[in-house]
């Protein structure tokens, strides 16, 4: 069994998941919890290969997936938090919504269903990058090399997230809206503009990892082409208890699982089967959180 | 639901209906079609021939009952997003079944293959309702996922160990026993005989959610399960209870599928037709009564949309957006009304106290 | 307006969806005072607070701080006009320090955008120092008691540099040594800084003891505003509720040759919601025809001993017996059949459910017996319906009937629903709590002759309260709580209420040779 190949395969599988994750856990952190993020996702991988194909590079793609993020995300929060929706309703029709309007608009713009073949080639992909001194390093080359840009931002992002969070006074009031949103109006700031923030950031970072996965991780747009990832991400965050390194790590360890799978085809497994690995290597995990804190506060009570 | 709440609600509807189907014309008239032209296409392509008006009513059938199976769990407040899969694993259980028992009579065969699916859509739905009541575990995200490994299992058993020896299936199980095959009600359309078998079911979840005592007990553990539990009821075993009948009634439509259509388990048995029912349970806020019908308006939709996109070609992808955009008014509707209520009073109580001043 | 006032209202109303929480007021506080504002609950007091405090604007009417008309009423506004509000409910976060807390909104920044937390620490300690208010910056709110937590918000607004200062119900939730603690440090910084402060309250003896003039609200309108030395509590009291406060003296029969023991408890223990331990070794007996007081301050343990009696929480250690039956292990609903039934201390969470209508929530229970449905499955409506307009005129459940959300039902009335149908059950064992919190004065009087008409008819009863007035009223016998544990049992007619309250703070009562 190929170890570093399944690893490599790992940092891939895990980045959108990741990005996703970040997404949810800043909507998280204000008291929303947001499934429509795999909807977002995909109207970012969309808009993302759209405006890859329309501008003509990766850079308007990226800049096309990152407006329509934006979008998005102002319109849950105007439902969510303007006129007090449920935002579990908002998610589901969020994901309904986006799995209607990219079949159409790929129906209306380019007449093709299904999946996108540009035509005249290829769309501008997301570059991949390595760092040529560690060519020459065994295991940390091949690793670490040779990642579509968005992965080594999405690593960036989970320390610049955790900063925010955490140790800025942003993070505070972030925190506070979502904890206890009166004690954060009663200093006169308003608990519903960090939730609108958080969820046009959520947007963004949403969108991101769909266009990760249309010009990074693979080229092309298909319908429903997130698999249900972003639901994977708010099972991270859960898991991660909405803290990003932790996050990070339950992706990952998502990306993990599907790339054993990925390598157990090699096998003669079929990929139906392993394909099963990921969601329900996800629901073992969100059962282990609750056990996990259960003996966690067994233990306090007995001490 | 009563009186003035209801006639609110209504109206509301009815608005969000209007405008969500006008926003679809303006999407129809910006991408160069003709709104008219389509939503005459649309109600031709529902109701124009016997054969439509079948598959609008076997539509139908199918909204209904996963609108109920929605219904049904958010009653007891579980929201069952996991139909999906429940519906797989019912069709395919069902298939396997009524393939295994080839030859035998149908009186005995028919109800193995009922009791097949309903017992394989149950269970599926009973471990996320444990999960849910016994650990607190998200039910939202845990269904979800389980759609995707479900739908991905059976697609492994399709391709592998069960998949038939028949020519010209790509990906499928061996035949039912063809004595098993629901009759169909008119020719060459998708109406068969488990409409009527629908229709039971409708009636039954419609009396156990409003007239039992166990939907009474549901409807309190919904509302507030702490006052449920205060109050004797067993609401750890209704919320769960209430899962495997939604589940169950997913695992019958699968079977529903390939009885009347298939003949067989398919990879395509099902193409969101959960998902779907979800959303019409979600407008008609789980009430049983208003799923049904709006169940005949969503099956027009969809049915129509299909002639709209072979006729004029306008995707009927735009029928899911038409859709969504309905949840999304009706989702705002009391926020709305409210911002618009408290607005009046704020100008009424100016206007008496100017006048008192 | 006098030069000398600091704050002034001006014709303010206050309109809510359906109630006018304040009627036309004009009041005007000095600089440099202690202002009491007194009334019952609902009477507009934290409403005309919450305006000062720009929480909400007014339908009507003008405020002027220091001279200077509000136009924009948010709390930002008020803070930086120098107000500062301590809520009754602690608007703290409680995951987040006291240092934290103290700079939320206002945090020391360094590098332009990193939280400075050495700083954070140095203000608070700084503070605590300056008013003598000891905290440890570093702890989390959620580890310090109450008291603690209070002055965690004082500091808050004092950081905020605010010299008008507004406590919401300061003394609920203390004891009376953290009362008195509190009261020092308010005439100390009145005194050496020159603040104003207004109290709200409804505790009448502590108006007598802190301040300097007293407003007293009545149902959105200010009713009159004196010198404190002017007056006394009684006429306070009068002027609250309109009337002479004279509540009739109940028939309490004698039961004393009813001493079959209903509900015992031995060595009972129980945590709370953490986790950690609320109930250490509680034992005690009600008999027939008794009603046993518990009395506490809030938060020793009274929620968690009705909550393992009932069965809403597991029980850890010793056993409780209902009528000699173990209740060990057993759900809420095995509890009730053993002859219980339960008026729980919060009717919004648990008492009732509030979108399910007036009927429901009065049939739930009795829904599976033989008279109103058929073979415990078919709900049979009429008599339901029935049966609940015969309770809802019995216990004079006043609102717009049995068929509307029983959430539309004012606090009294909901929770005489709630009533209705736990008396109805018609047990010999009743465990009460908190039965008039939020209640109006003719409720509460209604209420309390039911409870002791079920005393008298043989029920076993187990009443917690707040309210000592209510414990002296209807107790055979009072017991005291502190920190999960029993300090002291009483006979109401031998004790004070000073002296309870002095073993509802730890003192333990000497073992009886």
């Amino acid at each position: 069994m190929d170890v570093i190949f399944i690893l490599q395969n790992t940092l891939r599988t895990a980045t959108p998941v990741i990005l996703a994750a970040l997404g949810c856990l800043m909507t998280n952190h204000v008291g929303m919890m947001n499934i429509g993020v795999d909807g977002m996702m995909l109207i970012g991988a969309f808009s993302a290969v759209m405006g890859s194909w329309v501008g003509g590079s990766w850079l308007m793609g990226l800049a096309f997936a990152l407006g329509f993020g934006l979008l998005l995300g102002l319109l849950y929060g105007v439902f969510v938090i303007k006129l007090r929706s449920d935002e579990f309703i908002i998610g589901v029709a969020l994901n309904i919504f986006a799995g209607g309007v990219t079949t159409f608009l790929l129906r209306a713009i380019t007449g093709q269903s299904g999946t996108f073949h540009a035509p005249g080639g290829d769309v501008s992909t997301i570059p991949q990058l390595s760092a040529p001194f560690l060519d020459n390093v065994p295991v940390l080359g091949q690793l670490l090399n040779n990642h579509t840009l968005l992965v080594y931002v999405s690593w960036v992002l989970v320390i610049l997230c955790w900063v925010l969070i955490y140790r800025t006074p942003f993070g505070f009031a972030l925190r506070a809206a979502g904890e206890h949103p009166k004690s954060l109006r009663s200093v006169g700031k308003s608990p519903e503009g960090m939730q609108f923030i958080a969820s046009l950031m959520c947007g963004m970072l949403a969108a991101l990892a769909g266009a990760h996965l249309s010009l990074g991780y693979l080229s092309t747009f298909s319908e429903n082409m997130t698999n249900s990832r972003g639901f994977i991400a708010v099972a991270c965050v859960i898991f991660g208890r909405s803290n990003p390194p932790m996050v990070f790590l339950a992706a990952l360890l998502f990306g993990f699982i599907d790339a054993l799978g990925m390598q157990l085809q090699d096998y003669g497994i079929s990929s139906a089967l392993t394909s099963i690995f990921p969601y329900v290597g996800t629901v073992l995990m969100m059962i282990l959180v609750v056990l996990r804190s259960r003996a966690k506060s067994r233990r306090k009570a007995s001490a | 639901m009563k009186g003035r709440k209801l006639a609110e609600y209504l109206i509301a509807l009815s608005v969000s209906v209007v405008l969500a189907l006008v926003l679809g014309g303006v999407i129809m008239a910006l991408s160069g079609h003709d709104p008219i032209e389509g939503y005459s296409l649309m109600i031709q392509g529902a109701f124009g021939k016997p054969r439509l008006v079948g598959d609008t009513f076997a539509k139908a059938g199918t909204l209904c009952l996963t609108g109920l199976a929605t219904a049904v769990a958010a009653q007891a407040g579980i929201f069952n997003v996991g139909g999906e899969g429940q519906l797989y694993l019912g069709a395919m259980a069902s298939a396997i079944v009524g393939a295994k028992l080839t030859g035998v009579s149908p009186i005995i065969g028919v109800p193995l293959c009922l009791l097949a699916a309903m017992l394989a859509g149950g269970l599926y739905a009973f471990v996320p309702g444990v999960l849910k009541v016994k650990l607190k575990v998200d039910e939202v995200v845990t269904t979800i996922l389980l759609n995707s490994a479900a739908i991905y299992f059976c697609s492994y058993l399709a391709n592998g160990p069960l998949k038939t020896m028949d020519r010209g299936v790509n990906a499928g199980t061996d035949k039912v026993d063809p004595a098993f095959m629901f009759d169909k009600l008119i020719r060459s359309s998708s109406l068969t005989q488990s409409i009527f078998l629908t229709a039971i079911i409708a009636l039954f979840v419609w009396y156990l959610m409003r007239k039992t005592t166990a939907g009474f007990d549901m409807k309190l553990t919904g509302q507030n399960g702490r006052f449920a539990r205060y109050s004797g009821i067993k609401s750890d075993r209704l919320a769960i209870l209430s899962m495997v009948i939604s589940g169950a009634i997913c695992g019958l439509v699968g079977m529903f599928e390939i009885f009347g259509l298939h003949k067989r388990f398919i990879t395509t048995v099902s193409q969101e037709f959960y998902y779907d029912g979800m959303l019409v349970a979600m407008i008609m806020r789980y009430n049983p009564i208003g799923i049904v019908m709006m169940s005949i308006f969503f099956a027009a939709m969809k049915i129509g949309g299909l002639t709209m996109e072979s006729s004029a070609g306008i995707p009927s992808s735009l029928i899911i957006i038409i859709q969504s955009i309905i949840i999304f008014f009706m989702a705002a509707e009391n926020g709305i009304l409210q911002a618009f209520r408290s607005w009046r009073a704020k100008k009424k109580v100016a206007l008496t106290l100017r006048k008192e001043g | 307006m006098s030069d000398q006032s600091i704050v002034s209202f001006r014709h303010v109303s206050m309109q809510f969806p359906g109630v006018l929480a304040n009627d036309d007021v004009t009041l005007d506080i000095n600089k440099g005072e202690v202002f009491a504002l007194v009334g019952e609950n609902g009477a507009g007091k934290s409403t005309l607070m919450n305006l000062l405090y720009g929480m909400n604007t007014p339908s009507a009417g003008e405020v002027y701080i220091k001279g200077g008309q509000v136009r924009h009423f948010s709390p930002g506004h008020a803070i930086s006009q120098g107000v500062g509000m301590v809520h009754q409910h602690f608007m703290l976060v409680p995951s987040f320090t006291v240092a934290q807390n103290i700079c939320l909104g206002c945090e020391p920044k360094k590098f332009g955008f990193l939280s400075d937390f050495d700083k954070m620490n140095r203000i608070a300690s700084d503070l605590s120092e300056e008013y003598g208010l000891e905290v440890d910056p570093h702890a989390r709110i959620q580890d310090l008691s109450v008291g603690l937590q209070q002055r965690v918000e004082i500091l808050k607004t004092l950081h905020r540099g605010a010299d008008i200062l507004i406590l919401d119900e300061p003394t609920a939730v203390l004891t009376p040594q953290e009362t008195d603690e509190l009261f020092s440090v308010i005439r100390r910084i009145v005194k050496e800084k020159q603040m104003t402060i207004i109290i709200i309250t409804h505790k009448l003896y502590e108006v007598m003891a802190i301040s300097d003039r007293v407003g007293v609200m009545r149902s959105g309108k200010l009713v009159s505003v004196c010198n404190t030395k002017d007056v006394n509590e009684r006429i306070l009291a009068s002027m609250m509720v309109g009337r002479e406060v004279l509540l009739d003296q109940l028939d309490k029969s004698d039961t004393h040759e009813m001493t079959e023991v209903a509900i015992h408890a031995e060595n009972l223990c129980a945590v709370d919601n953490r986790g950690l331990p609320a109930l250490r070794g509680v034992t005690f007996s009600v008999r027939k025809g008794e009603i046993l007081g518990i009395a506490g301050v809030e938060g020793n343990g009274q929620s968690e001993l009705v909550e393992a009696i009932t069965g809403m929480r597991d029980i850890t250690g010793g056993q409780v017996t209902i009528g000699g039956k173990s209740i060990a292990g057993m759900t809420p609903g095995q509890v009730r059949s053993l002859g219980v039934a339960h008026v729980p201390e919060d009717r919004l969470s648990t008492g009732v459910s509030s979108p399910a209508d007036v009927t429901d929530n009065l049939i739930v229970g009795k829904h599976r017996q033989k008279d109103f449905s058929f073979l415990g499955v078919h709900m049979k409506r009429k008599p339901i319906r029935k049966w609940a307009k015969e309770l809802f005129d019995k216990y004079d459940i006043r609102g717009a009937g049995v068929d509307v959300p029983a959430g539309s039902l004012s606090g009294g009335n909901m929770q005489k629903v709630v009533i209705a149908r736990e008396f109805s059950f018609e047990t010999p064992v009743l465990i009460i709590s908190q039965p008039t919190r939020g209640v109006d004065i003719g409720a509460m009087e209604s209420i309390h002759r039911l409870i002791m008409e079920k005393r008298n008819a043989g029920c076993a009863i187990l009443l917690v309260s707040a309210d000592l007035d209510e414990l002296f009223r209807l107790s055979d016998r009072i017991m005291t709580i502190y920190e999960g544990k029993i300090t002291g049992e009483f006979q109401p007619e031998n004790i004070t209420k000073s002296d309870i309250s002095y073993y509802m703070t730890g003192a333990q009562k000497e073992a009886e040779a």
